[in-house]
């Protein structure tokens, strides 16, 4: 009876709470003699689970419990030796000394034990670096051609992760490699086919050749030629003229007689970019049969790959439409799930409402990432069929409701908050449904989010009055965080909603009570602001966030501390600004969505450290901006440069990163000189590298001064500057000591007005438009010859000027001959720059006009943005 | 037929009288450990060796006593494992190449240094001269000599001058050995 009850406690595991000490402890038994093979394996599995479970082993125990391992390979015990390999393998990261067993390994790898071998191969690879590498380099060739497949495929799979470490060793063997792919194993073709790509990765043209020359020599192993279809299509995305005798290898893949095969290839024709419908049909129909196939993972794959494409390939999907209707019902839930989500991305608008029936039917039975992969369906669907609002809000509504992780609910309530922004109709709606929520929330990420919201979007509601009590809720029931943000949702509603501040001041002071210290300094702050201060304080102040980089602002404060003169204040117009406000969440970007690729806006972090260290550039001040990467030479240049401009107050550095692609090249004072032939731009200090040897990157510096004449856009011609040394391309000596001068001719440099303009949104662009006054305000009309349409004048204006659009007006509604953006940021220096484009289409010859009106609160900087269009 | 007999008497008597003993065998690299493990083992001597990276364990069966030998690797990076190898063992066996005079000194710190290791007290240390086949070898007693060996008071000691290439005293090393079978640990 009691031994029972004792089992249950562990479960049946008899390794549950095993205690690391004692072990380590038990691990003595390895130096006894005689071994106990049954029990030292016992210990080594104990061991070997501890060590897989996580627990960290200080590297005195486990050098000790290495070592103890060692000492068994005087047992003949086959499961013993064998176990020991696994702890060897376990213990090769943590221990010291591990070479110590090489010559042990390498006997058991050579032996006449075919059980050993493959086990031997694999613990031997783990724990030899390169060194030791060449001296067991001729055992590991043998290996790879061993006739037994196990020992064979085990030589290779350790050589691929030894491509890692030592890739210029395993490159030796190459032939052997080859050899392996011939092999008839299906196994031993597929990692050597595998091993043969790794090795060759880096030459796009060997990688071309192999594709050719086994797409044509049919590969017997299905797990071959899944890999090589990878292979294809990677030629396929990656080459800009790519052979069409790769794609027709991989449509010929749709008839293999392999199910796995034929998936593979679907999923790569139809996952490629840049197909015609006709290309796409045959591989669609190959899904179409994968999901007639009786097994569910085969259906499982070709209905999730249906639903990837779908958004991609809309009409195509459409055609399997009948198929994964029957999915609906499949017993499998995750089918049904992707079934349904993608009849809903494909779906006409009047199926909405019975697929949104049956998905709540099974809703409540699948996993909450399946549940995340519907709601983001909803979303998507929300965004096409705008009108559909009113069947899917009640829907989220009932989810948000209903139990789930954290994620999920995540999830729900930025899909809400997605269809407020994009459809007004939905608002009054949605911002009930998350009032509703944020009554009952247990994150409080996800209360202090909707409590953002609704400070920014209920005050401009019909009848905002109605959001107060759930806000003031939150401040009597809730914890720190959530009081806080309670605290400056209201205080937004004061600060919009005049009718309304009187109640608000009264609200507040009721905060001026509360336990936390972060409530009353906010509340104290927000009652004294709508009580005194004037409008546009108040809209400076409480409406529009920070806009700052958070470790911008802290060494700008660092700064102003440590100089320990007080007499002037800090000012703010120093710290580098962001184009996200501080209090501006980053969006999620659906699952379901492809990704597009956008060329990331660098921080300004990164680079901000690498100047700070640099001596002659100390004096410049905080960085203000810093432009994206720019390449100044082909990427398949002899020697490669990067360009990255740093705006300064008054200067700019342009930051050069160079690489040495010559292996037989050491470069030595690598510079470069910028020339402008008009005169206007001169160089300051330069940075040089000293020395920059094959295949690293490093940065040479200049510095340009903003001339004097006020310009700040230019072209400047850029030379590469640098002395040669020969060296032995192998060891990386040099032949001797003579250099020779030698030059390189870069791409143009360009100096534009967005480099000394970083763009920031205003939350509330008409007050900040009417708070500048007319002093400094620019207008001009002029047509636009390079765009076609509106979306793309306006995504133009944007980047030449460097301003970003506020208050959502870059979405231009379809159909319309004229829209208005509004443009903001702030030019070096901390100036504010507005601008309004009103962009229109000339209806009889599609001409594109604009007219554009600048404003800024420094009149000369309002001329220098405005010769940036002219 | 009374060989037969003769021969099935061992084995039986062997069963019963079984003995398992423990040696390390350690030394300078080049030295000839890996050569000597071969000629004892199998009789066999080969004349170009790869260096031991690490150790071998071999299982040598002579007569009735089962001997189990680590044959450590002698370049630097591995002696300062060979302490580990030697604790708890009946023997240790430190192999000299007796024709080097240039490592000798580094052979000789090296032995006391290892016999310094408070763990290693009391275990029987027999100092092998190897290659004693080529010219300009030393002789037993010039390698007591240079090994300083008279200053080691507190364990058994034993030198004997082999040659492994030759099999010279070969056999008087083996009895040594199976003769300290029986210490007690």
């Amino acid at each position: 009876m009691k031994t029972n009850k004792k089992d249950e406690e562990t479960g049946g595991n008899v390794y549950a709470h095993l205690d690391k000490t004692s072990v380590l402890q038990e691990a003595r038994a390895f130096n006894e003699t005689p071994i106990n093979a049954r029990k030292c394996c016992f210990i080594l599995s104990k061991l070997i689970y501890i060590i897989q479970q996580g627990e960290s082993i200080g590297r005195t125990e486990a050098t000790e419990a290495f070592f103890g391992v060692t000492k068994l390979w005087q047992s003949k015990d086959v499961s013993l030796r064998r176990m020991v390999y696994l702890a060897v393998k376990e213990l090769a990261e943590v221990s010291d000394d591990v070479i110590i067993v090489t010559s042990s390994l390498t006997k058991d790898m050579t032996g006449r034990e075919d059980l050993y071998r493959a086990a031997a191969i694999r613990a031997l690879c783990k724990i030899t670096d390169t060194g030791m590498l060449q001296t067991i380099e001729r055992y590991m060739k043998q290996a790879i051609v061993d006739r037994n497949s196990a020992i064979s495929s085990s030589a290779i799979v350790s050589s691929i992760h030894l491509m890692r470490k030592s890739s210029e060793v395993v490159r030796r063997w190459a032939n052997e490699v080859q050899e392996a792919v011939s092999s008839d194993n299906h196994m031993v073709q597929y990692h050597a086919l595998a091993l043969l790509y790794q090795i060759r990765a880096n030459d796009r043209l060997a990688v071309n050749k192999l594709v050719q020359k086994f797409s044509k020599n049919a590969l017997r192993s299905p797990y071959a030629v899944c890999y090589l279809i990878r292979i294809a299509t990677r030629c396929l995305v990656d080459d800009d003229q790519p052979d069409s005798s790769v794609f027709t290898f991989i449509e010929s893949c749709l008839r293999h007689k392999s199910e796995m095969v034929v998936y593979e290839a679907a999923r790569a024709i139809v996952s490629l970019p840049q197909t015609t419908p006709s290309e796409i049909q045959p591989a669609i129909t190959a899904l179409q049969m994968c999901c007639t196939s009786p097994k569910a993972a085969v259906r499982f794959a070709a209905v999730r790959t249906l639903n990837k494409v779908a958004m991609a390939h809309p009409n195509a999907v459409m055609s399997c439409n009948v198929d994964l209707e029957k999915f609906i019902t499949d017993p499998n839930r995750s089918i049904a799930t992707l079934a349904i989500t993608t009849l809903l991305k494909t779906g006409a608008e009047s199926s909405v409402e019975r697929l949104m029936q049956q998905i709540a039917g099974f809703v409540n039975e699948i996993s909450d990432e399946f549940k995340i992969v519907v709601v983001d369906a909803i979303r998507s669907l929300c965004s096409r069929y705008p009108r559909k609002h009113t069947v899917m809000m009640p829907f989220l509504a009932k989810m948000l409701r209903s139990d789930g992780s954290y994620d999920y609910k995540k999830a729900i309530v930025e899909t809400i908050i997605a269809i407020i922004e994009e459809n007004p109709d939905a608002k009054v709606a949605g911002l009930a449904h998350l009032c509703e929520f944020i009554e009952d929330c247990e994150h409080d990420n996800l209360s202090t989010r909707v409590l953002h919201l609704l400070g920014r979007e209920a005050p401009k509601t019909p009848n905002p009055s109605s959001y107060i009590r759930f806000i003031y809720n939150r401040v009597i029931l809730e914890s720190t965080k959530v009081r806080a943000a309670a605290v400056t949702a209201l205080a937004k509603f004061g600060a919009q909603c005049v009718d309304l501040r009187p109640s608000i001041q009264v609200l507040l002071k009721r905060c001026l009570l509360d336990s936390d210290d972060e409530v009353r300094d906010r509340a104290t702050f927000y009652l004294k602001m709508l009580t005194e201060a004037a409008e546009g304080l108040i809209h400076n102040f409480i409406l529009d966030g920070l806009q700052v980089s958070p470790s911008g602002l802290e060494r700008s404060i660092l700064d102003y501390l440590r100089s320990g003169s007080y007499s002037s204040p800090f000012d703010l117009r120093v710290v580098p600004v962001t184009q996200q406000a501080l209090s501006q969440p980053e969006k999620r970007v659906p699952q379901l969505v492809e990704e597009e690729e956008k060329p990331k806006a660098p921080k300004v972090e990164p680079y901000a450290a690498q100047l700070a260290a640099i001596p002659q550039f100390a004096a410049l001040g905080p960085v203000f901006k810093s432009s994206t990467r720019i390449a100044l030479t082909e990427s398949i240049a002899e020697y490669t440069v990067h360009m990255i401009k740093h705006t300064f107050a008054n200067a700019m550095v342009l930051q050069f990163e160079c690489k040495n692609t010559m292996n037989d090249q050491l470069l030595l004072d690598v510079s470069v000189e910028l020339e402008d032939p008009d005169g206007e731009w001169e160089t300051g200090n330069t940075v040089q590298i000293d020395k920059l040897p094959y295949g690293e990157v490093h940065s040479a510096f200049s510095l340009l001064e903003f001339p004097d004449s006020g310009a700040i856009s230019g072209s400047l011609g850029a030379i590469l500057k640098f002395k040669v040394m020969d060296v032995d391309p192998t060891s990386g000596e040099p032949d001797s000591d003579d250099t020779y001068e030698q030059t390189y001719v870069l791409e143009e440099v360009d100096v534009n007005v967005s480099d000394s303009v970083q763009g920031v949104a205003k939350s509330s662009f008409g007050s900040a438009w009417e708070a500048l006054g007319d002093d400094a305000t620019r207008e001009e009309t002029f047509q636009l010859s390079t765009v076609e349409n509106i979306p793309d004048a306006v995504k133009k204006i944007s980047e030449i000027l460097g301003l970003v659009p506020c208050e959502r007006s870059d979405r231009v509604p379809e159909g319309k001959t004229q829209h208005t953006v509004f443009l903001s940021g702030v030019f070096r220096g901390g100036y504010d720059v507005l601008s309004k484009a009103t962009v229109a289409v000339d209806p009889n010859d599609n001409s594109i006009a604009m007219n554009i009106i600048i404003k800024s609160n420094e009149p000369l900087v309002a001329d220098l943005v405005i010769s940036a269009v002219v | 037929m009374l060989a037969m007999v003769n021969k099935v008497l061992d084995w039986i008597r062997s069963l019963f009288w079984k003995e398992e003993m423990e040696l390390t065998l350690v030394g300078l690299q080049n030295s000839g450990k890996t050569t000597f493990v071969n000629v004892i083992a199998s009789g066999q001597f080969t004349e170009d060796m790869i260096p031991t990276v690490g150790f071998n364990m071999r299982k040598i069966t002579k007569g009735n006593v089962t001997i189990k030998l680590w044959d450590i690797g002698g370049q630097p990076r591995f002696r300062s494992m060979w302490e580990r190898y030697c604790r708890g063992v009946n023997a240790i066996v430190f192999m000299v190449d007796a024709a080097d005079e240039e490592k000798l000194e580094a052979s000789r710190n090296e032995l006391m240094q290892l016999l310094d290791k408070p763990q290693l007290d009391a275990i029987p240390v027999l100092v092998l001269g190897n290659k004693k086949d080529l010219p300009g070898a030393l002789d037993e007693r010039q390698l007591i000599e240079r090994m300083n060996l008279s200053s080691i008071q507190n364990r058994e000691i034993c030198c004997y001058s082999i040659s492994c290439k030759e099999k010279e005293n070969i056999d008087i090393t083996l009895q040594w050995l199976i003769d300290h079978s029986k210490a007690q640990r």
